[in-house]
């Protein structure tokens, strides 16, 4: 199986702060592959080191084949990366309109992938006019993610699509990411270990900044001791 | 905390060796022109005077930005308005021993008390503006302070725009007739601050005051009412730059209402600046350096000399990032760690696995 | 209809201020005569417009950039000092247009030095030596060449010849035409070469210093040569066609000419921005109280650059012949009349409104009012600035180059500034100072609007220009307290501190300022 992303031995700092003390792992093309470790493992700085915001100072980032640590966000991204960030991070100023037309890299994006989206989220397009601060924790969640469908982008990181959400929500939510794997790739960070396990096939255990287990999530599900130890639930 | 002698000496060598530099300086620059030490004593040297003078003034700039650096560079608090409080002291000094004739200690008295009081009245507008506005509201009192003192209303007192004039220095300290005296005196509060502050800022109340600077919302979530801290810093702060203030009267006998203005906050933030924020050596270093670089390029360029002023502070804010000892400081951390790595790849090369060895033992 | 409470509730404490404001306006405007109020209020309008021009291209700047361009003020007074160049000395513009050109076309080249970066060897001493050894040798070439090269200018020393003498004839409608600069012994050519080699030499080398641009991929083209071409051709034209340029200028109708200057000062501030933010501000995001000091510092150099080109003495700029009319007819009954026989004041019952201080200036900075507004809401830059201004990272996770967009960003709010410099030439003068005030009116401005509002720079500035002058005109006519018969009079000095209280006091009491967000 081809592998659409690969990282080998990454090492970020922050400040002073050596954050990220050797990752690799790889994605292979259209699966979804859940990162996974305690608050503070070093999960988001992974995402956004792969999306070049916080630069690996040693190691190897590879998409389709092709070296892209160095490189900046905006050209990473251009290559066909999309990005979630925790905390819903959408833009409270603009509209949802305004939200997805900003992620246009080509001009036409938007009205192309249009009904796509609205089949996904069909309450985006109810919403169509309203500004990003005044929606709910779902409705703002499901539009940062269809801001990272509106571009062509082959493989999507999602930093923890169920955080503060209502159980419904997330639902919702698990179906939507499904369907987006039928046509991309999905890296996610998830707290929620039940989420992760109902949505990905792969897993990566970061721990203190390294990645210290990685597989098949079937297999993580039977080893009640790699979760206790690694994740400290049940 | 029990330090034996010598270690205290080899850890303090380049403070101590400074301060030895600084107590001899006089006397050393008497020397080179062939006036003994006695002479030197007994304030007749030509060129020792000239020199104590200016290091007088750097002394009292030292002071000034060390107190900026306290509320700056450890509490995180951006002040637009800095000046005011060495400008209250300034003044406040000439007038109480010009117009109402006070000797100097109950000067220095009234001085405590409106140093005291300029800090509570940033300290009421502390819990209402953070940041860049607080910066502006205390852009906005200092101006105020400064119109005052600038207003013809008041110009029996503080001379109006012309500054403030004629101010009778007591004998025993006038530097007229007793500037070594004046030096001494000078250096040893410098020394003392200096040494206060490192004491402030090493103790629990300076590091919950540096938590503040990193993230004022943890600080808070842990416990700290993190106003209280802000406050002490200010006070301290405004204290010490009310000294300054009451040194600078003293010395020039002339007050300029420039030293209220935000040009003088600017001095001293690029002083701290120059020198590095948030070290309190940075900011006696950057004293010395800005005036020195002010002093000599006005001698020999003149006119120009704010041009090149200028450019030299580009310079060092495009190649010394972190002010001259912050990036000294850095680069000397970061040449150990380098010599660290040369040696592990060292060890590797000659084929000892150091993280193997290292894991065995 | 049932949200209006809930806003209402939510801004209980805007709405307060907003109503004491308006409370004390109608009471400052109840002291004095209908005329007096409307004059002042024009005024007001005028210094208001003027400050929003500083203060919106600042507010931009520190919205998206975290940038408080303490350089704005200086950026504004060089904007007043070209337009006043291109205005008064069309000859000297004419001039300094082929080596301005010349020296530009080497940096339109960036990614073909940008491939020949990427050819030289990576490492090592030469690595370092080697953007020195382009860089010092350009900027000594270009020294070299323009030293000798011939642009006609003005003295500093000789009174006859100073730029205050060259206001003044201008301002009497006297253009007299200086003798044309010429080249002496040397030959244009050499000159022209020498400066594209300093061009080139010195853009190389600042590539070479880059080394984090060097990563990403150039691709050269034919198209890439374009506007290099393009430049040096059209220095190569102005410079043959460069006696009937400046003879065509000169007699130029006046009102184009004072377009031709706006467009020139609002050109060369974008340029100056985008050079500024691109080599100087860039490298120091990492570090934002750096900038306070860097900016402090290009203010400083800028001031004595000023200094050093057009003197210490302050000169004014004639007004464009619209408005500078005294003749018959004048001063006009009405607006209408006024523009028809171009009459530089009008009569307002009794009183006299300038017209281009007190309508022209307003105008534009309405006009530009909504322009930005229109640039931010309808654009896909403005969205960009928008979302920007709160997250950036993810912006530039969507694929758009951030750092193109700061640069533009950048270069707009310093023309802003250049513009509003241009404008304030005729109606307030040139002086070396002119900078720090309007800087200082308009961070109050912003303070009080709220610092990253676009519409709270506007309000802002407003009720700094009308604030000031409603306390100058009370300066003069006096205010009655009522009930004890005394006339109080506010002194100079109480102009700026009236402005610096009324910022302290609605930061106390709002401290995002009027329309900023609360976080």
């Amino acid at each position: 199986m081809t592998q659409i992303l690969e990282l080998h031995d990454i090492h970020t700092f922050i400040g002073q702060y050596h954050i990220l003390q050797g990752v690799s792992f790889t994605v292979p093309v259209g699966s979804i592959t859940a990162l996974l470790g305690r608050n503070g493992a070093g999960k988001t700085t992974t995402l956004k080191t792969i999306m070049g915001l916080t630069p690996p100072r040693i190691g190897e980032i590879r998409f389709e084949g092709r070296r892209i640590n160095g490189m900046r966000p905006f050209e990473i991204a251009s290559l066909g990366i999309g990005f979630v960030p925790e905390h819903r991070a959408i833009f409270r100023d603009l509209t949802v309109e305004e939200n997805l037309k900003i992620a246009e890299r080509k001009k036409g994006d938007y009205v192309r992938k249009q009904e796509m989206i609205f089949s996904l989220f069909p309450d985006l397009k109810r919403l169509i006019n309203l500004r990003g601060a005044n929606l709910s924790g779902g409705q703002q969640q499901m539009l940062a993610i269809a801001r990272a469908l509106v571009a062509d982008n082959r493989l999507l990181l999602i930093d923890e699509p169920s955080e503060g959400l209502a159980p419904v929500v997330i639902e919702g939510l698990i179906g939507a990411i499904r369907h987006l794997a039928a046509d991309s790739t999905v890296v996610l960070v998830e707290q929620n270990f039940l989420v992760a396990s109902q949505l990905a096939e792969y897993y990566v255990i970061i721990e203190e900044g390294r990645s210290v287990q990685s597989g098949r999530m079937q297999e993580l599900v039977n080893d009640k001791a790699a979760i206790h130890r690694y994740l400290g639930a049940a | 905390m029990t330090t034996s002698g010598s270690s205290f000496v080899q850890r303090y060598r380049i403070a101590l060796l400074t301060l030895l530099a600084l107590v001899l300086l006089p006397f050393v620059i008497g020397l080179f022109e062939g006036a003994s030490p006695f002479e030197v004593w007994s304030n007749q040297s030509g060129m020792s005077r000239f020199i104590q003078g200016l290091a007088i003034e750097i002394f009292i700039l030292a002071l000034y930005a060390l107190s900026y650096d306290l509320i700056f560079g450890f509490t995180g608090l951006l002040s637009f308005g800095h000046s005011m409080f060495f400008a209250v002291g300034a003044y406040l000094t000439g007038i109480a021993l010009k117009s109402f004739g006070l000797n100097l200690w109950q000067t220095f008295g009234i001085l405590m008390l409106a140093a005291l009081a300029q800090a509570l009245l940033f300290g009421i507008v502390l819990p209402r503006v953070k940041g860049i506005t607080f910066a502006l509201v205390t852009l906005g009192l200092s101006s105020v302070f400064h119109i005052v003192v600038m207003s013809r209303e008041l110009g029996d007192y503080t001379g109006a725009d012309v500054g403030l004039q004629g101010v009778i220095i007591p004998d025993f300290i006038s530097p007229a007739t007793e500037r070594l005296r004046l030096y001494f005196v000078t250096l040893t509060i410098l020394v003392v601050f200096y040494l206060i502050y490192r004491r402030f800022v090493d103790s629990p109340l300076g590091r919950v005051c540096k938590a503040i600077r990193e993230n004022e919302g943890r600080a808070q979530m842990l416990g700290y009412n993190t106003f209280l801290f802000k406050l002490a810093a200010l006070i301290l702060s405004s204290l010490t730059a009310a000294i300054a203030g009451a040194l600078h009267t003293i010395y020039q006998p002339i007050v300029s209402p420039d030293i209220a203005g935000l040009g003088f906050t600017v001095t001293a933030l690029l002083m701290i600046l120059i020198g590095g924020v948030g070290t309190l050596h940075g900011a006696l270093a950057g004293a010395a350096i800005f005036r020195l670089l002010d002093f000599g390029l006005r001698r020999y360029l003149g006119e120009s000399a704010s041009f090149v002023n200028g450019a030299i502070y580009v310079l060092i804010v495009l190649f010394l990032p972190y002010g001259i000892v912050g990036t000294w400081q850095l680069k000397a951390s970061l040449s150990i760690a380098h010599m660290r790595q040369g040696w592990q790849r060292l060890l590797e090369m000659v084929g000892v696995n150091v993280e193997r060895r290292a894991s065995r033992e | 209809m049932e949200q209006i409470p809930a806003i209402m509730r939510k801004n209980l404490v805007l709405i307060i201020t907003l109503a004491v404001m308006l409370v004390l306006f109608v009471a400052a405007a109840s002291g004095m005569s209908w005329q007096d109020f409307v004059i002042t209020l024009l005024r007001g309008l005028a210094v208001g417009a003027l400050t929003f021009l500083v203060a919106s291209g600042f507010s931009l700047i520190f919205g998206l950039l975290d940038v408080l361009n303490l350089a704005h003020g200086t950026l504004f007074m060089v904007g007043a000092y070209i337009g006043w160049t291109v205005y008064v000395r069309p000859d000297t513009f004419v001039d300094i247009l082929t080596p301005l050109a010349l020296i530009i076309s080497g940096f339109t080249l960036g990614d073909v030095w940008r491939l020949l970066a990427q050819r030289v060897p990576q490492s090592g001493l030469w690595r370092r030596v080697l953007p020195w050894v382009a860089i010092v040798p350009g900027v000594l070439i270009g020294f070299g060449v323009m030293r000798g090269y011939p642009v006609a200018s003005w003295s500093l020393e000789n009174y006859a010849e100073s730029p205050v003498t060259f206001s003044f004839l201008a301002s009497q409608g006297q253009r007299v035409i200086p003798a044309p600069a010429t080249f002496g012994d040397g030959s244009p050519l050499i000159a022209f070469g020498g400066l594209i080699l300093a061009s080139m030499l010195i853009a190389f080398g600042l590539t070479l210093l880059r080394q984090s641009d060097i990563h990403t991929a150039a691709h050269v083209s034919w198209r890439h040569v374009v506007p290099f071409a393009g430049l040096i051709a059209g220095g190569l034209v102005v410079f043959t066609v460069n006696e009937p340029l400046t003879a065509w200028l000169f007699a130029l109708d006046t009102n184009w000419l004072f377009l031709i200057a706006v467009l020139a000062a609002v050109l060369s501030g974008m340029g100056l921005g985008a050079l500024m933010e691109s080599t100087l501000i860039r490298p120091l995001y990492v570090r934002p109280i750096y900038q306070l000091m860097l900016t402090l510092g290009l203010s400083a150099i800028g001031i004595e650059i000023v200094r050093a080109i057009w003197g210490r003495p302050e000169f004014t700029m004639p007004k464009p012949a619209l408005f500078a009319g005294s003749g018959e007819g004048c001063p006009a009954e009405s607006l209408w009349l006024a523009l028809q026989n171009s009459c530089s004041t009008m009569l307002f019952q009794g009183g006299r409104i300038r017209i281009y201080n007190e309508i022209f200036i307003p105008l534009v900075g309405l006009i530009v009012l909504i322009a930005v507004w229109l640039l931010l809401r309808r654009t896909r830059l403005g969205m960009i600035i928008r979302a920007g201004v709160q997250d950036r990272e993810m912006v530039e996770a969507l694929g758009i180059n951030v750092r193109r967009v700061f640069t533009m960003v950048f270069a707009l709010g310093v023309g802003l500034a250049a513009l509003g410099g241009v404008l304030a030439a005729p109606s307030i003068g040139l002086s070396n100072t002119m900078g720090e005030s309007f800087l200082l009116n308009a961070l109050i401005a912003l303070a009080i609007g709220g610092l990253t509002s676009y519409p709270g720079a506007a309000i802002g500035s407003l009720l700094v220009g009308m604030l000031q002058q409603f306390i100058i005109k009370y300066g003069q006519i006096g205010i009655a307290i009522p009930l004890t018969g005394i006339v109080f009079k506010p002194s100079p000095p109480l102009v700026p501190a009236s402005t610096i209280l009324l910022m302290v006091i609605i930061l106390l009491i709002l401290p995002n300022g009027l329309l900023g967000r609360k976080e």
